[in-house]
């Protein structure tokens, strides 16, 4: 049987702090991660996301349950673990004092690889990432932007088998977060596996082979962003701002899902005609897009991505 | 790499030189580290020149010594404010490495002010080999005590703010008040133990009786040494300990 890249068997963590209730993050936590390939946890704010990548990274422990990378048990032995992955940290910011180029380079000789792989992987890298031009500028004088694909710059050089990425896109424009996406492709081909929490949908949808949504340190969906869509029960999305009051007669239409003040009726093609007659006889705005996985997110969790 | 002689210490020379890179970039407050010392000695020299001497050999411990601060401040900094501790720490680099590294780094960086230090106490002071031996191993112990306790106390912060006032006052309790720029007998003599027992003190104590301007007893010798040596060691080996816990948080 091969051995999986990741996989978590009902891991829970309970933060525990003096003079505040407990919190638990991660509410039995399952999931798995085959070599090569990307999966994304998506989820709120204080979803349990960056909990797990941290306990599956060796820098956090679990309360209980069980994570193994490559075969390794992640809390009994980081040390056999270590050597096999790289992670992006959330916020993480490259050393100010150091260039992106001396960033990268000295991290990856830190790693114990020898000097003319570093300086060769540190020029892949920043080409990729679109650095080569502000490569030897201190990191101090480079934008937001700049700064977090330093970063990525720094831990996609490593090629390791596995890695982790917390919003790896963050801040980015969106070319720079194409050349990421293009780069953790070429990564998982070449065979690295990839598990990175993202806030955008867009990237989750882009990027991943299968991800999960996470809500409340529970794993609620799983499958691939196709598979996902399909289950929200149509191929339109039409949505309708202060559409409330109609939300008994949209029901007939389609499956409703509200967002705020906005509803959004989820409904095959032969459907449409009808209901946009119904939002011009009720002086109500409407907009018809392909479900996306804003809805899958919004059905599945009941909230929008975005609502804290 | 798997040739490497001590396989916890692997990536710790070029975490070392990572560090050394990051530092020396803060050209300014690698010479105003010395300032309070140099400062110091010419107050010193105007108004008490006996003391010259044993407050130079003090300004040489007390520079060593602050070393320590830097270290808290800066594995703070890094993984308070850019959380690259977890950078480095989720990869082969062991945590006794990253503890190390930035342990030497800042050494590195901050020994070229305490070298100019060094070059005023050749310029003045009787230097004889045993007394070469004595300030290198004393340094040694010093730096090494000094650094661990940097690094497990950066550990327990959260907010840098917190850590500049707090680290300044305990770095500041520790090596400017005992007998580190005066002369141990002008310290409360029922207190004298306790000089004899804090690193930089220690340290100081030892250098002062071997340019003869204190005098001790053959066990406050054995005092002063044996604690720097063993203070220096056991809180080396928590570091260590310290630094592999921590890698995980909890």
């Amino acid at each position: 049987m091969p051995v999986e890249a990741l996989l978590a068997r009902d891991v829970r963590k309970t933060y525990r702090t003096r003079n505040a209730p407990e919190v638990e993050a991660l509410s039995g936590v399952s999931m798995v991660a085959h070599p090569g390939e990307r999966v994304a946890l998506l989820g709120r704010n204080g979803a349990g996301k960056t909990t797990f990548l941290k306990i599956a990274s060796t820098l956090l422990t679990a309360t209980s349950g069980t994570v193994e990378v490559l075969g390794h048990d992640v809390l009994s032995d980081p040390d056999a673990v270590r050597p096999h992955i790289a992670v992006v940290p959330q916020e993480g910011k490259p050393f100010f004092h150091l260039t992106p180029r001396e960033q990268v380079y000295t991290y990856l000789r830190s790693r114990g690889m020898d000097r003319p792989t570093a300086t060769a992987r540190t020029s892949e890298a920043l080409g990729e990432m679109g650095l080569t031009e502000v490569a030897d500028r201190l990191s101090i004088t480079l934008s937001g932007g700049q700064r977090q694909r330093t970063m990525v710059a720094t831990v996609i050089a490593t090629q390791a088998p596995v890695l982790f990425l917390d919003e790896p896109t963050i801040g980015m424009d969106p070319f720079a977060r194409r050349a990421v996406w293009q780069t953790l492709r070429r990564l998982s081909r070449q065979g690295s596996t990839i598990l990175l929490t993202t806030h955008y949908l867009d990237e989750a949808d882009a990027l991943s082979e299968r991800l999960y949504i996470i809500e409340r340190g529970r794993v609620l969906v799983e499958g691939t962003a196709v598979s996902l869509k399909q289950q929200v029960g149509g191929s339109l999305r039409v949505s309708l701002p202060g559409g409330q009051p109609l939300v008994p007669t949209l029901e007939g239409f389609g499956r409703v899902v509200t967002d705020g003040t906005t509803v959004h009726v989820l409904i095959e093609p032969p459907s449409l005609t009808e209901l946009l007659n119904l939002a011009v006889r009720e002086h109500l705005t409407a907009t018809v897009g392909p479900v996306t996985l804003e809805e899958a997110f919004l059905s599945a969790v009941g909230h929008s991505i975005d609502e804290d | 790499m798997a040739a490497f002689p001590l396989p916890r210490l692997r990536g710790a020379g070029a975490f070392s030189l990572t560090e050394f890179r990051v530092q020396v970039h803060e050209g300014i407050a690698i010479f105003t580290s010395i300032m309070t010392q140099a400062v110091l000695l010419i107050f010193v020299r105007i108004l008490a020149p006996p003391l010259f001497e044993i407050a130079l050999l003090g300004s040489l411990i007390f520079s060593v010594f602050t070393l320590g601060q830097r270290v808290l401040n800066e594995a703070a900094y890094i993984r308070v404010d850019h959380r690259l501790n977890q950078l480095y720490l989720a990869s082969p680099l062991t945590p006794d490495s990253y503890f190390v590294g930035i342990s030497v780094g800042v050494l590195m960086a901050y020994s070229l002010p305490i070298l100019l230090l060094v070059a005023v106490a050749v310029l003045t002071l009787p230097f004889t080999p045993a007394l070469v031996a004595l300030l290198l191993s004393t340094g040694f112990a010093v730096w090494v005590f000094t650094s661990s306790l940097g690094y497990i106390l950066s550990t327990t912060f959260r907010d840098m703010r917190a850590i500049w006032s707090q680290a300044s006052i305990l770095y500041n309790l520790f090596g400017v008040l005992p007998p580190v720029f005066y002369p141990l007998y002008l310290f409360p003599s029922a207190l004298r133990p306790v000089a004899l027992v804090l690193p930089p003190s220690a340290a100081t104590a030892l250098l002062q009786a071997s340019i003869g301007a204190v005098t001790l007893s053959p066990g406050e010798v054995a005092l002063a040494a044996g604690s720097h040596v063993v203070e220096a060691a056991v809180l080396f080996a928590f570091a260590l300990y310290w630094a592999r816990r921590t890698a995980m948080e909890r």
